[in-house]
């Protein structure tokens, strides 16, 4: 498994060339959430067009980090199931003392 | 001149090469007998992306930036005329010559690239693409830094513009975790790229970029696969480069003293790699040209006399250029606007330093950018890539495995109770974990057209909001 990510908390942010996702903490509201995983057919039935230009906006850089979000849950789920295979194997083959250098591993 | 087309003014000599805007030319300047390199790209990509790498090129001055000459906007191509650097890039010579560089050969190298970089930084420029295919040489061996298409400038514009573009790869953490970043950000890339030319290939770089985006900010910074090869100033020097705490990375300034760096060798050790390549590329050129065709790798020259890709390249070229001889718009270092004629939107004035450089007409958000994260660059990127032709693959770059039909019947694994492997055979779990990428992959891909789906009615409604608000 991978650790936690560590962030660098920007104690010079405004000195910064590129500052940070400025909705990188922002809460995301469950109707949003709600939106992002379900059926399609539904979606016509939110009119966007009665929301604020700027809120709109706001409302898609949250689905992008949803977006981030589930994409990170597949990777790290992948993650978890990749050193489980990777574990059993090995014990497959102490096991059955399968000479190593005879099986190439995919990382 | 600024009433002539481009073809007027130049000779197409051969194609270089193919990025991911559009493709590179060998070219002649009529008048004046010099050899340029023209980057042309047709321009229903992204226009905002190619006027910001202009607009950028054009402000710098330095023996260690590729030069730009200026640009021909003309009907569905935009021409970005540049200095023409006729060794090709430094990946480009790893694949030709398929072997790494020496330690000799990469000190060289980044002392230039870091001269570069202090030239850039100094003027708050931070570069966003440094890898070994966006270093060029030229024949006598200077290194220059190429590509601007993602570099950054403080503006206050700049404040909303917190666009993130990059090869994952070479991205440094924090950049990919979103959080703000800075010139050293470069240095970090800077640091990839010299484990890249000593090994082929970055750190990662045989593992799925998706994965890759999740490792870089959480694993320790990486080093050198076989550290014993490498000189102890060389090891010292990388990681200098790859401290994960942006604060606590040197500058390119800083790392000029560098021992590794101050012990540089003149640009004469690269002389034989330079010829070798060459040679090798002539070798592959005159297979082409004898008409054995079936090398896939045909479409990059960097010689003179490839007739059949020049004649290829040529009459593609003049397919698109003769459709019409009006809208020719010329941008260059003064003269000074370059208008988007089918919409007049877009005005882009070339004549100042700052942030007025970039204005777009049609929105009430004036130079306001909707905020991207890194990776939703990356797939778009790899959309384009499916759409365009093939180019011509390096040997050394990351395998990418294509991919077996996937079995739905893995989602157990979600919940982490992995028991259920104990009753599987040997080879069933070899191909589990083989075919792990490939669904992974394709996991990925349903996940981003969903929100691909997601997202289109709301991108329509600020585009609806933007055209009613360009109205009143
Ligand atoms: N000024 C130049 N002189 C000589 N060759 C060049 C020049 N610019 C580009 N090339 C060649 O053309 C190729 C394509 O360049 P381009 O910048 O379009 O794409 P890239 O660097 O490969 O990828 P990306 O678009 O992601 O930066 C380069 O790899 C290089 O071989
Ligand atoms: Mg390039």
């Amino acid at each position: 498994h991978l650790p936690r990510q560590i962030e660098y908390r920007a104690t010079r942010q405004d000195g910064m060339l590129v500052p940070a996702n400025p909705y990188l903490h922002t809460e995301i509201p469950k109707w949003l959430v709600v939106y992002s995983k379900g059926a399609r057919e539904h979606d016509h039935k939110l009119k966007w067009d009665l929301f604020r230009l700027n809120e709109i906006e706001v409302f898609d850089a949250m689905l992008m980090r949803l977006h981030k979000q589930e994409l990170e849950q597949i990777v790290m789920s992948y993650e978890g199931y990749r050193s489980a295979l990777i574990r059993e194997i090995e014990r497959r083959k102490k096991e059955n003392q399968v000479p190593s250098q005879s099986l190439a591993l995919p990382q | 001149d600024l009433t002539r087309s481009p073809e007027e003014v130049f000779d197409i000599l051969g194609k270089l090469g193919e990025g991911s805007y559009g493709s590179v030319y060998k070219a002649l300047h009529k008048e004046s007998g010099q050899v340029l390199a023209i980057k042309q790209v047709p321009v229903d990509t992204d226009l905002q992306e190619i006027i910001k790498e202009i607009s950028i090129m054009q402000q710098c001055d330095s023996v260690y930036i590729v030069k730009y000459y200026g640009s021909y906007f003309k009907n569905t191509d935009l021409w970005i005329v540049m200095e023409y650097c006729g060794a090709g890039s430094v990946s480009d010579i790893m694949r030709l010559r398929n072997k790494t560089l020496t330690e000799e050969e990469i000190a060289t190298i980044l002392y230039d690239a870091l001269k570069g970089l202090e030239y850039l930084h100094s003027r708050r420029k931070i570069h966003r693409d440094i890898k070994a295919g966006n270093i060029l040489l030229n024949t006598e061996g200077h290194a220059k830094l190429a590509d601007f298409g993602v570099a950054g400038q403080l503006t206050d514009t700049m404040a909303k513009r917190n666009t993130v573009i990059g090869t994952p790869y070479w991205m440094a953490p924090e950049v990919i975790q979103e959080i703000g970043y800075d010139c050293v950000a470069d240095i970090w890339s800077l640091g990839i790229t010299a484990l890249e030319m000593a090994e082929g290939k970055p750190p990662y770089g045989d593992i799925h970029p998706m994965r890759a985006i999740f490792m870089i900010p959480t694993k320790p910074p990486p080093s050198f696969r076989n550290p014993d090869k490498w000189s102890p100033e060389f090891i010292d020097f990388v990681s200098k480069c790859l401290v994960k705490n942006p604060e606590q990375r040197v500058s390119a300034a800083e790392l000029m003293q560098h021992e590794f760096i101050q012990n540089a060798k003149p640009r004469e050790v690269l002389h034989k790699m330079i010829n070798d390549a060459k040679e090798i590329q002539a070798a592959q050129n005159s297979i082409i040209t004898n008409g054995d065709d079936s090398d896939g790798d045909d479409d990059v020259d960097h010689g003179s006399t490839m007739k059949k890709t020049d004649d290829s390249t040529m009459k593609s070229s003049s397919g698109t250029l003769n459709k019409s001889e009006s809208g020719t718009v010329v941008v260059n270092s003064e003269a000074s606007t370059l208008v988007e004629s089918d919409l007049g939107t877009l005005v882009i004035n070339e004549d100042s330093e700052d942030d007025s450089t970039m204005k777009r007409h049609d929105t009430g958000t004036e130079g306001k950018e909707k905020y991207r994260p890194a990776y939703l660059d990356h797939f778009e990127k790899k959309e384009q890539d499916k759409v365009a032709p093939p180019r011509a693959q390096p040997q050394l770059a990351p395998p990418m495995k294509h991919v077996t039909p996937p079995h739905h019947s893995q989602r157990s694994f979600i919940d982490g109770d992995f028991d259920f492997l104990r009753n599987l055979s040997y080879e069933e779990l070899e191909s589990r974990l083989s075919d792990l990428d490939p669904e992974m992959e394709r996991e990925i891909d349903e996940l981003r057209a969903r929100y691909q789906a997601k997202r289109q009615p709301i991108l329509d409604a600020i585009d609806a909001k933007k055209k009613r608000q360009n109205n009143f």
